[in-house]
C-alpha cells in the first residue's frame, strides 16, 4: 500500500547463459536494468546498435504491411474492442511464430512491394487519361498527325490559340500571303483554339508556312505516330492493363489478410528482442563472464532469487541503494486506491521521503469527484456504464481498467450524493409527474438542495476545503516525524494550524463573520480571544523559525514572507467553492433541458418532444459536466492538496518486460 | 415604465448569457484550432486535445446557469411575470454582470492558456494531466465570479424592495 522498497541486484554469470537469464527477467518484468560504464579494460560492452536498427526496420515494415491490409482487406471492429486488451499467446504458439519469423518479413515486404505496385500503376492511369485528354481536340483527324503531305502537297496540321471560323481563316492568309493557294479544313473549334489542316502545293510550303506562324499557328507537341482514333485505343488498351495489374494486386493482397496475425506477431517479436539487445548493450562482459546490475522491488527479490539459481550457475547479491543513488520507484495499492494511481503519475511520483498519498487521496477524490457532478441519474449511469464494462472486458490493459474503475468510484459516490442533494438527472422527476401526470411529485433531498441554500452549500465547500488542506498538511507532519526531523515538524506543520485554525475559530466567534455566511450560532467570545492567542503565538512563531538564512535580519524578513502565505491559505480554501459552482451547474442545466422538454406539454407530441430533448440534452451535459468534474478534482489534488506536503517527480521504475502491441506473452508457471 | 424593474432584470439575465458565451465561442473556437492541427499530425491524440477543446467552454454554461436562475427569479419562465420595481431590476443586472464580464475575459484567456497546453500535448502527451491543470487555473476566476452572481441573486430575490 505504498512505496515499494527498492534494492540493487547484481548479477554475474556465464555467458552462455546471457540470453536465457535475460529472457527469464523480461518474462518476470520485475528488474530494472542500469547502464553500467566500465572502468577498466578487464569488462567491454557490446554494441547492439545495428541489432536494434534491424529489428525497427522489420517493425516498419509490418507496419506498413498492416496499413495496407487494413486499406484493402479492412478488420470488422466493435466499440468494445476498444477497451479489450492484447490476447494471450501460448508458448508452442510463440514457437511455432518464432520459427515462422523470415517467412512472415517475406510476406510483408511482399505486401508492401505489392502497395507499391499498385499506387504506380495508379498514377500511371492518371497520366495516360490525362493524355487522352489532350487528344480531344485532334479526334476530328483522321490521319496520323505527324502526316506532312503527299508528292506534291504539303500539309500542316495545328492549332490557333483563339476561335477563327473558315471565312477569317482565309481572309488573314489571303492577306499574308497572297501568292499561295490554300485549301483548309477546321475540324475543331472552341472559344480559345481552332486545330484546322491546311493543304498547299509543295513548292508553295515555305511561303505558306510563314504565313500561318504569323497568324500564331502551332504544331501539336510531340504527336504520336498513329492517327488519334487509334492512339487512343492505345492509351485505353494501356489503361485496362494497369487496372487489371491493380486488381490483381489488390487481391493477391486481400488474399494475404490471414497474415494479420503473423504480423502482429512479427512486431511484437521484434519489440521484444529489441528490448533484450537493449539491455545487453548495458551489460558488462568479460570473454567468458557477464555482469549485470539493476534494481528490484524487495518483494519481488526472493521469488528471482529462486528461479535463477535454480536454473543457472549465478552469483547473486542485493545489497540497499546508497543515498544519492537515483532509485526509481513503484507504487502498488489495493483495488479500492489503486484506480487514483493513474492520477498520482500524472502529477509525479512521490520523491525519497514521501509517502504515497494515493490511499488518502483516493477518498478525498471519490468524495469531491461525487460532490461536484452529484446526480444520482447521472452517477447511476456512469457507474453501470463502467461497471458492465469492467465485466465484459475481462482483457482490459492495465492503464485502462485502472481509468475505467476509476470512474467506476466516482460514479457511485455521484449517485450518492444525488440522493443527498435531491438531484435525479436534474428536476426531471417533477417535471415529469407536474406535466405529464398532472400532480408534482417531488424526492425530497436527504439532506437540502443547494439551489434553495446556496449560502450552506458555500460553508460546506469551504468546511470540506479547510478538512482537505489539513489532512495535507498533517500529512507533512508525518513525513517530518518519519525523519526524526521535530523541528519542521512544529514549525513547518502545529504552528500552521495554530495559526489557520486559531483564525478560523477566532471567525466564527465574531458576530460579522457568521452574519456573512448565514451561521445561526457565534462562537461565545472567550473562545474566541483563546483561539485569538494561539493564532497570534502561530503567527509570531512562524516569523521567527520560517526562515532559513543564517543572518538574523534576513532570515526575520524570509520569516514575515512566510507569514504572508496565509493568504494562500485564504484562497485555497475559497478556491473549493468550485464543489458548489460546479455542483449547481450539473443540476441547474438538467433542469434547463428538462425545462426545455417539457414546453411541448402533454400529449403523444409532446412526450415524444420530452424525450428527444432528454436524451440529447442530458448525453451532452453529461460529458460537459463529467469533464468538468473530472478536471476540476485534479486541480484540488494537485494543486491545494499537493500544494501543502507532496513534491513528487521521481523516475518512473520501468523494468525489463515484455512491452508488446497485439499480444501477451503468458508464462509457464 | 410600469415594469422597467423587469426589463432591466431581463437585461441582466441576457448579458450573462451572452458576454460568457460568447467568450467561450471564442475560446473553444481558438482551442479547436489548434486542437486540429495536433490531430493532423497525430490522429491518437484527438481525445486528449479535445478535452484540452473543451475546457474554455464552461463559461457559456455558467452564464446559461446565472441568465436561467435570474430568469426563474421574474418569473418570466413560468410566464406570469410578476412585478419587479426598478431597483430590482437594476440589482438583477448588477448581479449578473460579474458571470457576463469575467467569463467573457476568462474565456478568452483560458482558451490561450488551452492552446499552449495542446502543444505541450503535442509534444509530450505523457503531460497531460499537468497540461489540463494550466487552463483550470483560469476557469477559478469564471467560477468566482459565478459564485459572487448567484450569490446576488438568491439575496437581491429575498430583499423586500
Amino acid at each position: 500500500m505504498a512505496v515499494l522498497q527498492m534494492q540493487r541486484i547484481n548479477i554475474c554469470a556465464l555467458k552462455k547463459d546471457r540470453k536465457a537469464i535475460l529472457e527469464t527477467l523480461q518474462r518476470r518484468g520485475v528488474v530494472e536494468i542500469c547502464d553500467l560504464s566500465s572502468q577498466d579494460n578487464a569488462f567491454q560492452k557490446d554494441d547492439t546498435s545495428d541489432a536494434r536498427s534491424q529489428f525497427e526496420k522489420t517493425i516498419v515494415l509490418a507496419n506498413q504491411a498492416l496499413e495496407t491490409l487494413d486499406v484493402y482487406a479492412p478488420e470488422k471492429s466493435s466499440l468494445m474492442d476498444m477497451f479489450n486488451g492484447r490476447e494471450a499467446i501460448t508458448t508452442e504458439q510463440y514457437q511455432t511464430y518464432a520459427q515462422k519469423a523470415p517467412e512472415i518479413e517475406k510476406a510483408a515486404s511482399e505486401i508492401v512491394s505489392l502497395a507499391k505496385k499498385v499506387a504506380e500503376n495508379k498514377a500511371e492511369i492518371l497520366k495516360l487519361q490525362a493524355q487522352i485528354d489532350a487528344l480531344a481536340p485532334w479526334m476530328g483527324l483522321d490521319v496520323s498527325m505527324q502526316f506532312s503531305g503527299t508528292r506534291c502537297t504539303a500539309a500542316f496540321i495545328g492549332s490557333f490559340p483563339e476561335q477563327l471560323n473558315l471565312e477569317q481563316i482565309y481572309e488573314k492568309l489571303a492577306q499574308a500571303a497572297p501568292e499561295v493557294t490554300f485549301h483548309i479544313e477546321i475540324f475543331y473549334s472552341s472559344r480559345d483554339l481552332t486545330c484546322i489542316i491546311a493543304l498547299v502545293p509543295r513548292q508553295q510550303a515555305a511561303a505558306a508556312e510563314e504565313a500561318l506562324r504569323g497568324m500564331g499557328f502551332a504544331k501539336p507537341a510531340s504527336p504520336p505516330k498513329e492517327p488519334p482514333k487509334e492512339y487512343q485505343a492505345i492509351l485505353e488498351r494501356q489503361i485496362t492493363d494497369a487496372a487489371q495489374i491493380i486488381d490483381s494486386a489488390t487481391e493477391t493482397i486481400a488474399s494475404h489478410s490471414a497474415m494479420r496475425e503473423p504480423l502482429h506477431f512479427l512486431v511484437d517479436y521484434c519489440t521484444m528482442r529489441m528490448e533484450k539487445y537493449d539491455a545487453i548493450s548495458r551489460l558488462l562482459n568479460t570473454r567468458r563472464t557477464f555482469f549485470l546490475s539493476g534494481y528490484i522491488a524487495k518483494v519481488d527479490a526472493p521469488a528471482l532469487e529462486a528461479e535463477l539459481s535454480k536454473n543457472f550457475d549465478i552469483a547473486l547479491e542485493f545489497v540497499e541503494p546508497t543515498e544519492d543513488e537515483d532509485v526509481p520507484c513503484l507504487l502498488r495499492n489495493n483495488k479500492f486506491t489503486e484506480p487514483v494511481t493513474g492520477v498520482l503519475e500524472s502529477y509525479g511520483l512521490p520523491q525519497r521521503g514521501e509517502i504515497d498519498p494515493t490511499p488518502i487521496m483516493a477518498f478525498f477524490y471519490y468524495f469531491l469527484f461525487g460532490l461536484m457532478f452529484s446526480d444520482f441519474g447521472y452517477g447511476a449511469l456512469l457507474a453501470i456504464g463502467t461497471g458492465i464494462l469492467l465485466l465484459k472486458c475481462k482483457n482490459m490493459e492495465p492503464g485502462t481498467r485502472r481509468m475505467i474503475k476509476l470512474f467506476f468510484f466516482c460514479g457511485i459516490s455521484t449517485a450518492a450524493w444525488g440522493i443527498v442533494f435531491s438531484s435525479y438527472f436534474g428536476d426531471v422527476v417533477d417535471i415529469v409527474s407536474s406535466t405529464f401526470f398532472g400532480r408534482e411529485v417531488t424526492i425530497p433531498p436527504l439532506w437540502f438542495a443547494p439551489l434553495d441554500d446556496p449560502m450552506k452549500m458555500l460553508v460546506f465547500s469551504m468546511t470540506l476545503g479547510v478538512i482537505h488542506l489539513f489532512t495535507g498538511l498533517g500529512i507533512q507532519f508525518y513525513q517530518h516525524v518519519k525523519a526524526h526531523n521535530w523541528y519542521a515538524a512544529i514549525t513547518k506543520v502545529i504552528l500552521w494550524y495554530m495559526l489557520v485554525g486559531g483564525l478560523i475559530v477566532f471567525g466564527l466567534s465574531t458576530e460579522m463573520f457568521t452574519s456573512i455566511l448565514q451561521l445561526t450560532e457565534t462562537l461565545p467570545a472567550a473562545v474566541g480571544s483563546v483561539a485569538g492567542w494561539i493564532a497570534a503565538i502561530g503567527a509570531v512563531g512562524i516569523v521567527f523559525t520560517n526562515g532559513e538564512s543564517k543572518n538574523p535580519f534576513v532570515r526575520f524578513a524570509q520569516g514575515l514572507y512566510e507569514l504572508y502565505n496565509v493568504t494562500g491559505y485564504l484562497s485555497d480554501i475559497l478556491s473549493y467553492s468550485r464543489l458548489l459552482a460546479l455542483g449547481l451547474a450539473t443540476g441547474v442545466v438538467g433542469s434547463v433541458i428538462n425545462q426545455m422538454g417539457s414546453m411541448g406539454g402533454n400529449g403523444i407530441p409532446g412526450v415524444i418532444l420530452f424525450v428527444l430533448v432528454f436524451l440529447i440534452g442530458h448525453t451532452i451535459n453529461f460529458g460537459i459536466e463529467l469533464l468538468g468534474a473530472y478536471v476540476h478534482c485534479n486541480r484540488l489534488q494537485f494543486v491545494e492538496f499537493f500544494g501543502k506536503f507532496y513534491e513528487g517527480g521521481r523516475r518512473k521504475f520501468e523494468p525489463l518486460g515484455v512491452h508488446t502491441k497485439y499480444y501477451k506473452f503468458k508464462e509457464d508457471n | 415604465m410600469a415594469n422597467m424593474g423587469m426589463a432591466f432584470a431581463i437585461l441582466g439575465a441576457a448579458f450573462a448569457a451572452f458576454l460568457a458565451g460568447m467568450g467561450s465561442a471564442v475560446g473553444v473556437g481558438l482551442a479547436g484550432q489548434a486542437a486540429a492541427g495536433v490531430v493532423t499530425e497525430d490522429p491518437n491524440k484527438f481525445s486528449k486535445v479535445l478535452i484540452l477543446q473543451l475546457l474554455p467552454g464552461t463559461q457559456g454554461i455558467y452564464g446559461l446557469l446565472i441568465a436561467f436562475i435570474a430568469l426563474s427569479q421574474t418569473g418570466i419562465l413560468s410566464g406570469e411575470g410578476s412585478e419587479i420595481s426598478l431597483v430590482k431590476g437594476l440589482m438583477y443586472l448588477a448581479a449578473c454582470l460579474p458571470m457576463g464580464i469575467v467569463g467573457y475575459i476568462s474565456a478568452k484567456w483560458q482558451a490561450k492558456a488551452s492552446v499552449a497546453s495542446i502543444s505541450l500535448v503535442a509534444k509530450r502527451p505523457e503531460q497531460f494531466g499537468k497540461a489540463m491543470i494550466f487552463p483550470a487555473m483560469v476557469e477559478t476566476y469564471a467560477i468566482l465570479a459565478l459564485l459572487v452572481s448567484l450569490l446576488s441573486i438568491s439575496g437581491v430575490t429575498g430583499l423586500p424592495i
